[in-house]
């Protein structure tokens, strides 16, 4: 499920590995001298997500086995641990606390200030106070993804297959099931929904929630909801839950999209996955806290910097939509075309 | 806890040996029952491949503060434990008074939500009030909503006889919907693209008891991770109050009565809708101050976190373990937040999955239940159950003496 | 009032009704054994935690033995023997029922994540193959009915199961002897008692039943349903399958009729893409309509006699 995320590790730890043998020989005590501690902290997901706190725990795996830093990960159970949690790292004096999810931006915001000399390092998210504004800590870094980058490729594929009416149900409507309406993955919708009107204007996107992470029946009813109205294409944005999405597609004998990871081996109706290179954005972020190149501040993660991207699955698309694709994406990195953040006509499918 | 030595005083004072006797009873099983359940917890971890000793060690570190190995600062430990234990208190009141009254109170979680919500509400609009004004406006706002919220439950039950069990379950579920209702693209909500309400204002925060301060260093650590707030003594003062209603007052008389058989405190003349309707308003209160002071000193803000919060499910477990006492609520929340605390070292120290916590709490509560119920054969009463214990089976004593009163009073209703 | 016609429009549609019936069902089960252990006289709240421990001892088997059929088996076993533990500490200690089976689903909230852990590492667990879930089953013939066949006939087999089910716990309690048993240990266990009525032996049975069929129910949920599992999955479902079992009076058919309620209030949910309605308030729709038809027409519900109190020959 994770296979073009650890691929792309892969190639950055080489990458990294001739990095630091170059950094290597130039000081050898360095590294010796000191092992770099990271502390992860899940938010109430838990490292069994099938999201991204998983594979913020695949990147910290990866740089354990790169560099041999220290890795030890606190699973939160409720929202009343992030600060404990974060602030624990923090008091032993660990080098680097990552806090996984945009519902631990205040809490990151708080801890970091009382630790000056600890860095942070926030998936999703920032640190902020409680008007929700970045306080800037100069040890905090923003890890921002552009989830409309990544969900307007996989609305490209959407649009063009429906357009091409080579959709199981050739219905020109498609849809989107979604977690929680929060901004990381109405970010994906609004992504998805944009390209798929972009390609086909006649395309009708269905955007319904599951308002569940875990729970696969809640967003397998919702994604069976959107078939009955004549979805052919479904994306799911619900983490766990949105297993159920892929299953019952793959039950009616439509497509779905992955998220997150690829996610091939869910469900033989996955043609596609939206990728967030989670794993990746933890990696360099204990990595630039190893090489002493850690900068305080946002970091986007997007198309343009391979953070974000797509993976093509069980079903070989048609050229025309690699096409598209690679034209849209051309676009995207080159600022010709942006997706939105938010999702277009929220009330019009 | 207080009432209960007065209460005490108040009786033909037992011989010195026997009360130590009886004391020592007391402790003794849920003593044993929680060494018990530990034994069991360290045969998992060691079937399973881990180290029970490492596990242990880190998880007293992280409850307590005692034994750290892993650099960890034991006021912190010790701070987070006592926060975490706070509501636990309050909400466990709230559950343990309707169980007296032979009530089933699974609802304090959506008592707690509401609590939250009108106290963040309160704390948005009235944001520029003087703190004099504002704090006991919030905190009261908090009561109100949450003895609302359970009120409701009190008539229907009082009135149509709908079972408690069915309602707080489902007010438990609405009072969810309308947090996301609110803070998600709803009135509360911060602004787009948040899934938090807006701040409520200074005057209405709860002071900790160290100064919010990021400079001043105490015991190595900046002064504002040490988190424990006056809502402690808030907390204690709703568990004497609790213990004060119950064997002080004639309400709580009633609500003994009531919970022991319907039909005798009918015949002794009680109205036993006015006191079921009673009981859940109060109860409610309880829950409703539980989630308004974990704003008011904690969260600052009305966040989704509330729409998965387990405080008032682990409360009924709290209620149960402290055979529903002000005291032994008191102890089994301090048992709980700490077991809260240490779970999350006993992850980062001793990489025992966290979880590990929950199964711990499972067997403490199924060995209390097992042995020292049936060994003092002292139940709480429980829905459509019948009249108590035989006199001649029920010893005296729980963790304090307050259960003895009960029991006597139990007895001469019977 | 778009909003009323969007729902009118959805309930006049085949798929919604099959839709509330499927998800029904998923709470029908642990509903019916609630229905039963209460019957006999043993309250019984750890229905969410005997479907969690059923949900992923059926993922767990399925991985292993790849057959859905006899992974359901091991997710009822597992459900049973959590079950077990209930009627031991319950039956034998004669504990507290509510303590226990909160311990209960404490417990299986603890043990399933913490068994991941230790098996299957931080990583995820195994997705299973669609050859490997329990199947759709199509009914030949009656599923060629217009609306009726989409409703009825074109479930999961657990859908089928579970409605002979109902009819045989219903059949079971109210017109066998064994059923009126159960019901007179769970009125009057001395009375039984001294009938010769082995009360322990009845309540141990209705116990571990209702495990069994909250076991299935997880089995239904994660590998029928779902094709994997997900910590805390079943989503308090065992709950509501304690309101319904109460709101039912505890009657097999009243259980089921509140199980369709929140089926339908499920389903209704699950179109929020084309319902002009806030999809917080619409989720409220079912718990709402529960406390009003509670309140309104149902009214006391009124607990077997005995229930919730330990049976102790000679003390009473």
């Amino acid at each position: 499920m994770v296979h073009s995320g650890l691929r792309v590790v892969t190639a950055l730890a080489a990458a990294g590995a001739l990095l630091s043998a170059c950094g290597g020989t130039g000081s050898p005590g360095a590294s010796a001298s000191k092992t770099i501690k990271v502390g992860l902290v899940t938010d109430i997901g838990g490292l069994n997500d099938k999201s991204f706190n998983h594979l913020a725990y695949v990147g910290l795996q990866k740089a354990k086995s790169d560099f041999g830093v220290q890795g030890d990960v606190t699973e939160s159970h409720s929202g009343d641990d992030y600060v404990p949690n974060l602030t624990n790292y923090a008091s032993k004096k660990y080098d680097l606390v990552i806090g996984v999810g945009f519902l631990m931006q205040q809490a990151v915001g708080t801890v970091s200030g009382q630790f000056p000399s600890v860095h942070f390092a926030i998936i999703d998210g920032a640190g902020t106070d409680a008007n929700g504004t970045d306080l800037k800590h100069s040890n905090v870094e923003s890890l921002f993804f552009k989830e409309q980058d990544a969900g307007a490729l996989v609305g490209v594929i959407s649009g063009v297959l429906e357009k091409d009416g080579a959709t199981p149900k050739k219905s020109h409507k498609i849809g989107a099931v979604g977690g929680v309406s929060i901004p990381p993955v109405n970010h994906y919708i609004a992504g998805y929904k944009w390209a798929a009107k972009m390609e086909d204007p006649s395309v009708k996107v269905f955007v319904g929630y599951s308002n569940n992470f875990t729970d696969p029946a809640k967003c397998a009813g919702v994604a069976s909801s959107q078939i009955s109205q004549g979805a052919d294409v479904l994306f799911q944005v619900a983490g766990g839950c949105g297993l159920g999405v892929l299953q019952s597609a793959g039950q009616a004998h439509v497509y779905s999209i992955g998220v997150d990871a690829d996610q091939k081996d869910a469900d033989a109706s996955v043609i596609a996955s939206a990728l967030k290179r989670v794993d990746v954005a933890t990696y360099d972020a204990i990595k630039g806290v190893k090489d002493g190149t850690f900068q305080g501040g946002a970091l986007t993660f997007s198309l343009q910097n391979d953070g974000v991207g797509y993976q093509a699955d069980n079903l070989q698309l048609p050229s025309d939509v690699m096409t598209a694709v690679q034209d849209v994406s051309a676009k995207i990195k080159s600022g010709a075309l942006t997706p939105p953040a938010d999702i277009p006509d929220p009330t019009v499918p | 806890m207080a009432a209960s030595s007065t209460a005490a005083a108040g009786r033909p004072a037992p011989p010195l040996a026997a009360s130590l006797r009886r004391a020592g009873r007391a402790v003794a099983v849920p003593a044993g029952s929680v060494v018990f359940a530990f034994l069991m917890g360290a045969v998992i971890v060691a079937v399973t491949g881990g180290n029970p000793f490492a596990a242990y060690q880190a998880l007293i570190c992280g409850g307590f503060g005692l034994l750290c190995s892993g650099g960890e600062n034991a006021g912190l430990q010790v701070s987070n434990t006592i926060v975490f234990l706070t509501p636990l208190i309050m909400a466990g009141v709230a559950v343990a008074l309707p169980f007296r009254a032979g009530l089933f109170n699974i609802g304090a979680e959506g008592q707690l939500i509401v609590g939250a919500i009108a106290c963040t509400t309160v704390g948005i609009h009235f944001a520029a009030a003087p703190a004099p004004v504002l704090l006991p406006a919030v905190l009261l706002a908090g009561m109100a909503a949450g003895a609302a919220w359970a009120g409701i439950v009190g008539v229907l039950k009082a009135l149509t006889g709908a079972h408690e069990v069915v309602t707080t379950i489902m007010l438990n579920y609405i009072a969810q919907w309308l947090l996301r209702f609110l803070i998600i693209g709803g009135p509360l909500q911060l602004h787009n693209g948040f899934s938090v309400s807006s701040p409520i204002g200074a005057g209405a925060h709860l002071s900790t008891l160290l100064p919010h301060d990021d400079k001043l260093i105490v015991f190595g650590l900046p002064a504002s991770v040490y988190r424990v707030h006056v809502g402690l003594l808030i907390a204690l003062l709703a568990a004497g109050t609790y213990a004060f209603l119950l064997w002080r007052s004639s309400f709580g008389y009633e609500v003994r009565a009531v919970g022991q058989s319907q039909k005798a405190a009918r015949y002794a003349g009680m109205s036993v809708r006015r006191t079921i309707i009673l009981t859940m308003l109060i109860s409610g209160a309880f829950a409703g101050l539980a989630g308004a002071v974990q704003i008011a000193a904690v969260d600052h803000n009305l966040t989704d976190k509330y729409f998965s919060d387990t405080t008032g499910f682990d409360a009924i477990a709290v209620a149960l373990l402290g055979l529903g006492t002000a005291t032994g609520i008191v102890f089994a929340a301090i048992l709980f937040g700490a077991l809260h605390g240490g779970g999350a070292v006993m992850q980062s120290d001793a990489g025992i999955s966290g979880n590990l916590v929950y199964v711990l709490q499972a067997l403490i509560l199924f060995s209390i239940a097992a042995n020292f119920l049936r060994t003092l054969k002292l139940r709480l009463p429980a829905v459509g159950r019948a009249a108590g214990t035989p006199a001649a089976e029920a010893p005296a004593g729980a963790l304090a003496g307050e259960s003895a009163t009960a029991l006597a009073d139990d007895e001469g209703l019977a | 009032m778009t909003v009323l016609s969007d729902i009118g429009h959805l309930l006049l549609t085949a798929d919604l009704w099959h839709a509330a019936l499927a998800a029904a069902v998923l709470l029908l089960l642990p509903a019916l054994g609630g229905v039963i252990s209460e019957r006999s006289g043993v309250v019984n709240i750890a229905m969410e935690g005997m479907m969690l421990t059923g949900a992923f001892f059926a993922v767990a088997a399925d991985l292993i033995l790849h057959d859905p059929w006899l992974s359901a088996l091991v997710a009822m076993v597992a459900g049973g023997l959590m079950a077990l533990i209930h009627a031991v500490v319950s039956i034998r200690f004669r504990a507290d029922q509510i303590v226990s089976g909160i311990a209960i689903n404490i417990f299986a909230t603890g043990i399933t994540v913490f068994l991941i852990n230790r098996f299957y590492g931080l990583q995820d667990v195994g997705h299973l193959p669609p050859s490997e879930l329990l199947p759709n089953l199509q009914i030949p013939l009656l599923d060629q009915i217009p609306f009726l066949g989409r409703v009825l006939f074109q479930q999961n087999v657990i859908v089928y199961v579970a409605l002979i089910l109902l009819l045989l716990v219903h059949v079971l309690l109210f017109r066998t002897r064994l059923g009126l048993r159960i019901r007179a240990v769970g009125e009057h266990p001395e009375a039984a008692d001294t009938a010769g009525i082995n009360v322990y032996r009845l309540r141990y049975g209705a116990v571990i039943s209702s495990g069994l069929l909250s076991g299935l129910s997880g089995a239904f949920l994660a590998i029928g349903i779902s094709n994997t599992f997900v910590p805390n999955m079943t989503d308090g479902r065992g709950y509501i399958a304690l309101a319904a079992m109460i709101f039912g009076k505890w009657t097999p058919f009243g259980a089921f009729i509140a199980c369709l309620i929140f089926g339908l209030g499920q389903a209704i949910y699950d179109n929020n893409s084309i319902i002009h309605v806030s999809q917080y308030l619409l989720s409220m729709l079912p718990y709402i309509l529960t406390l009003v038809v509670l309140a309104g027409v149902v009214g006391r519900s009124q607990p077997p006699a005995a229930d919730g109190i330990p049976y102790a020959p000679g003390t009473e």
